[in-house]
């Protein structure tokens, strides 16, 4: 009998051996390179059917002794694998990355590879627009990443078909803003849709461009340099005007209800005059290549412009006609890849591939993109539809770029704003005490550093 | 082989498995996850670099005493709200529904209501956590359409106690799991006690109150040990519904902890801590639990 | 009194709940099925009760193809079957053990199985990634597996023991004088007896693996090795998600644990009074 367990333990002990070894396979040639490849990939963002195909697939057929070994994931698992493989010294070769944010620990502890030298070497810069390659902009403080895009966190989008209905033009000023409100009640029209739902939604997509309103341009940096307060008075004006948005009837106190991914839907059936989100929220009303189904066609496209918040015609304010800016995502190079080494050579090779002008054109061209890092890209040649040219030309209606606050400051530091502003929404909290909360925090993390 | 050996052996054989693949994938990542608790590694490679420093109970001190925004404890305040429900809610309405199955006090769709009943636990969270944050926590959900269409006019209005929602899913998702767990001791009660007890002439109440809920006392125990993990663990369901939202208001110590994991800047030491902290909170309720068990099994056997 | 009682008024309160709870059950299930037969731009723009004005077929198709359900579905089924086998075995013997097999390191092995019940898994993601990929395991089928195992084991442990204890001892002893030993009454009495709680662990074995992705996600890369759970994610993102397919995905993937269910559903009350009538 024991003998019988015994046996039947073993049995399945081997079973389960041979199952997993089974999917094992064994690669390994001469003179291939073998690169592996992290990539952020889901099959629900614009272009991802090509993808493979345009991007991945023509790299291994132009480069014939380079041999890919991707993996794809998205989202949060995307992050968990990218820790994972920082703690276990299993960093891939290239690695799709944030600037600072969600891939800051790659950043700060140095995991990718100053990428300075070669792009010096091959004057690899000339085609770039001259922020993009700003090492200040990273989180460690080099060029660790070449960014796909710039990304304005902020884009104020005009639906005029819903402005005609009720015989109203564009507001230029906070106040015709504020005027428009009851007759587009009246109508039954929302006034701004925000999808407040999401914490980071309003911090990222209007706080950050109202905050360099009121606190004027590096006032992160006098806050970092302990010049300056959150408590300071022009920050706490720039909350104060989030929540008189609330009281105005601007924003209604619902949109903290509105979630994410219902926002599009809503403004695509004429629910509100304006809306406040991203720039990259285009590739979700334009035509979806596979489908062929759109939220907004094209047609009706030429009735939305794509602008930045009107002009705030109140004391304090320093400037208008501003947006939140932030480097967008990117490729770096494992910083194990040793200088002068075939691999790194194959790499880098790879990664000028992935920024270069052919993929950046075709993610441009499929709505993944709205404001590519290149400035080789001839926008006129490609057949965009109207929102994607709108959004493309988004940059003529600001003058001024201030930081993202959750691109500035530590997870620590923008939750309590994150969270502050939500609360202002619901009407439990008063701006000071979001000011005080933030300013805590800011003092804490510091302590700690 | 001596009858002290075969004991020994026959041990040995029954529990090893279980106990090395348990140590391995389980005591041991506790325990390194308990050491990261009193570091100040925050992400990169974690040994041959100089990213691991021993600084003792810093995250902890943080958590429970400095953190001005108190996070630690308006998560740990949803987390017992959670609780409440599961052992006050989940469990009494558990043991309701199947003392009526049991006792057949319905004559039609016993079996058919028990599969209804438990379906919610076969399906995963994650589902769930989609389908009712399209359901209740949205201004345009299917439940505001529903009152729309009874009443046009019907504004939705913030709700000021967002757990409110969240707690009815969780009751009415895990009720059919200890609803199970009761009916299956229930009915290894055995019928001719009953039986004799209802010839003796003791009515429906005296039954349930002298037979079948002392007979219960230590399954109650169980199932609130359980009832109690459970809570403490949630996660998936509350970070799909509303992802702790809004101003973290539904933010339980799971999210919370899970914020400090993996978004943002990562910050190990403190996820360790309070998962750390969870677990010793989850061991001195449960040591409660089981002291009121032990009180109620004297009074009652 | 009691049961005159129970036929007017209380009749109505009682199948009032449970009529409550099987709707409440029944009608997402229902929803998600309509919703999934609309494209992502017609769910967001129409009233989300109704039925789809026109039935679009074509999120399944593409979500089969491009979620890669082929190859996980394979998956799934391989995980979640030896996971759940080697839990119910690997629980019922140790429970045996702790139970009935006196020796006092039990209570201190029984407690640890404990604790286990308490973590969260986000707490040691890391920590198993590490040890995972030190021995090689990493992307193999077994470096998922026996994590898996490993983390059923703590709530079927502590379910077995239980339900071990409750198990007369006067039974165990007549087939010890009878010349078992523990090896044999274990095979010959209180696996079989302990049926219930088997059916019961596998079904909540089955159900926790099959939905299980964090873990699946972190110790895989690529397609091969990966389960459903990673072609519903495809669907889903923060920044806009394809609502029409991540319905579809989700309704692939819920069907064949309805399917299970629906077969095995019986298997818990006749399991368990098959149980009664023994003990």
């Amino acid at each position: 009998m024991k003998r019988s367990i015994k046996s039947l333990i073993s049995i399945m002990l081997v079973l389960v051996l041979a199952l997993s070894l089974a999917g094992c396979g064994n690669a390994g040639s001469s003179n291939v390179i073998e690169l592996r490849v992290l990539n952020y990939f889901s099959i629900a963002n614009p272009g991802a059917l090509e993808e493979v195909e345009r991007v991945w697939d023509a790299f291994e057929a132009a480069h014939p002794n380079i041999k890919l070994i991707r993996e794809d994931e998205f989202e949060e698992p995307f992050h968990f694998a990218t820790e994972a493989h920082a703690a276990a010294g299993t960093l891939p070769d290239v690695i799709y990355c944030w600037p600072s944010g969600r891939s800051s620990a790659l950043h700060t502890n140095r995991l990718l590879k100053d990428l300075a030298p070669l792009v010096a070497r091959d004057n690899f810069g000339a085609n770039f627009n001259s922020t993009v390659l700003n090492p200040d902009a990273m989180g460690g403080g080099y060029l660790a990443m070449i960014p796909n895009g710039v990304t304005a966190t902020h884009a104020f989008y005009v639906n005029l078909e819903v402005l005609e209905s009720v015989g109203l033009e564009p507001a230029k000023t906070y106040s015709e803003l504020v005027a428009q409100v009851p007759i587009l009640r009246e109508a039954g029209y929302e006034t701004i849709l925000m999808a407040n739902e999401a914490t980071w939604v309003m911090q990222s997509c209007l706080m950050s461009a109202i905050a360099g309103r009121f606190a004027g341009e590096g006032w992160e940096k006098a806050i970092h340099a302990g010049t300056a307060k959150f408590t300071d008075p022009d920050f706490v004006a720039a909350i104060e005007f989030i929540e008189r948005m609330y009281v105005d009837g601007v924003l209604d106190r619902s949109t903290v209800a509105v979630d994410y991914g219902s926002s599009p839907g809503l403004f695509a059936t004429n629910r509100a005059a304006y809306m406040i989100d991203g720039d990259w929220r285009v590739g979700d009303f334009i035509t979806d290549a596979a489908t062929g189904q759109v939220l907004i066609d094209p047609v009706r496209q030429e009735k939305i412009l794509i602008t930045v918040f009107p002009e705030i015609d109140l004391p304090g304010v320093k400037y208008n006609a501003n947006n939140s800016v932030v480097l967008g995502t990117g490729w770096g190079l494992n910083a194990n890849l040793e200088d002068g080494s075939d691999k790194l050579e194959a790499a880098w090779t790879l990664l000028k591939w992935l920024v270069g002008k052919e993929v950046l054109t075709f993610r441009v061209d499929s709505g993944g993109l709205p404001v590519p890092s290149r400035t080789d890209i001839d926008l006129a040649s490609l057949d965009l539809e109207p929102m994607q040219v709108a959004v493309a030309n988004l940059g003529q209606h600001y003058n001024r770029s201030n930081v993202v606050i959750d691109a500035a400051f530590d997870g620590q530091v923008y939750t309590p704003l994150n969270d502050g502003l939500q609360a202002l929404g619901l009407g439990t909290i008063t701006p000071m005490e979001v000011a005080q909360n933030v300013q805590n925090q800011f003092e804490a993390w510091k302590a700690a550093q | 082989m001596t009858i002290k050996g075969e004991k020994k052996f026959s041990y040995a054989v029954l529990v090893l498995p279980a106990v090395l693949i348990y140590l391995v994938v389980v005591a041991f990542p506790t325990i390194f996850s308990i050491m990261l608790s009193l570091t100040d590694y925050n992400g990169g490679k974690i040994f041959g670099a100089d990213n691991l420093h021993f600084v003792g109970f810093r995250s902890y001190e943080w958590m429970l005493f400095n953190d001005p925004s108190k996070a630690f404890y308006t998560a740990l305040r949803n987390n017992m709200y959670i609780v409440a429900v599961s052992v006050f809610g989940q469990i009494p309405l558990g043991f309701i529904l199947a003392y009526i199955l049991t006792r057949k006090l319905i004559k039609r769709g016993g079996g058919f209501f028990q599969t209804m009943i438990f379906l919610p636990n076969v399906i995963s969270p994650v589902i769930i956590g989609v389908l009712f944050k399209n359901f209740v926590y949205n201004r345009d959900s299917v439940y505001m359409e529903i009152v729309r269409f009874f009443d046009p006019s019907a504004e939705f209005t913030l709700n000021n106690t967002p757990m409110i929602p969240v707690l009815v899913v969780i009751l009415w998702m895990f009720t059919g799991f200890y609803m199970i767990i009761f009916l299956a001791n229930m009915q290894r009660i055995d019928p001719s006690i009953i039986e004799a007890a209802r010839i003796d002439g003791a009515s429906e109440s005296r039954v349930l109150w002298h037979i079948i809920l002392p007979a219960m006392t230590n399954v109650i125990v169980t199932s609130s040990i359980l009832a109690i993990s459970g809570s403490l663990r949630t996660f998936d369901l509350i970070y799909v519904m509303t992802s702790g939202g809004p101003a973290g208001q539904t933010r339980v110590l799971s999210i919370y902890m899970y914020e400090q994991a993996f978004q943002g800047s990562a910050n190990y030491p403190m996820a360790n801590a309070i998962s750390t902290v969870m677990v010793l909170i989850s061991i001195a309720l449960i040591i409660i639990t089981r002291a009121v068990g032990n009180i109620f099994n004297d009074k009652e056997v | 009194m009691m049961e005159k009682a129970l036929s007017i008024f209380s009749k109505v309160i009682l199948y009032t709940i449970l009529i409550i709870f099987t709707v409440l059950a029944i009608y997402p299930i229902i929803w998600l099925f309509i919703q999934s037969f609309k494209s992502t731009q017609s769910y967001l723009t129409t009233n989300k009760l109704a039925l789809p004005v026109e039935w679009f077929f074509d999120n399944y198709p593409f979500v089969w193809t491009h979620g890669g359900f082929s190859v996980f579905i394979v998956n799934s089924v391989i995980y979640t079957l030896i996971t759940v086998f080697f839990v119910v075995l690997l629980a019922n013997m140790a429970g045996f053990g702790f139970a009935k097999i006196n020796f006092k390191i039990s209570k201190w092995l029984h407690g640890l199985f404990i604790i286990g019940i308490l973590l969260t898994i986000q707490s040691i993601l890391i920590p198993l990634f590490l040890m995972v990929n030190s021995v090689g395991l990493l992307n193999t089928r077994l470096g998922i597996l026996i994590p898996y195992i490993g983390l059923g084991l703590p709530m079927a442990v502590y379910l077995c023991t239980d339900f071990v204890k409750h198990i007369p001892d006067e039974l165990l002893e007549s087939a010890r004088i009878d010349g078992a030993g523990y090896l044999r009454t274990f095979i010959s009495i209180v696996f079989p007896m302990c049926a219930p709680v088997s059916v019961t662990l596998a079904i909540i074995t089955f159900t926790g693996t099959w939905n299980e992705f964090i873990l699946m996600n972190l110790l895989t890369s690529g397609d091969r090795l990966k389960s459903i759970p990673a072609a519903v994610g495809r669907f889903a993102g923060s920044l806009g998600t394809d609502y029409g397919r991540l319905f579809a995905a989700l309704s692939i993937s819920l069907i064949p644990i309805l399917i299970f269910y629906m077969i095995f559903r019986n298997q818990i009350t006749k399991g368990v009074t098959a149980g009664a009538v023994k003990g």
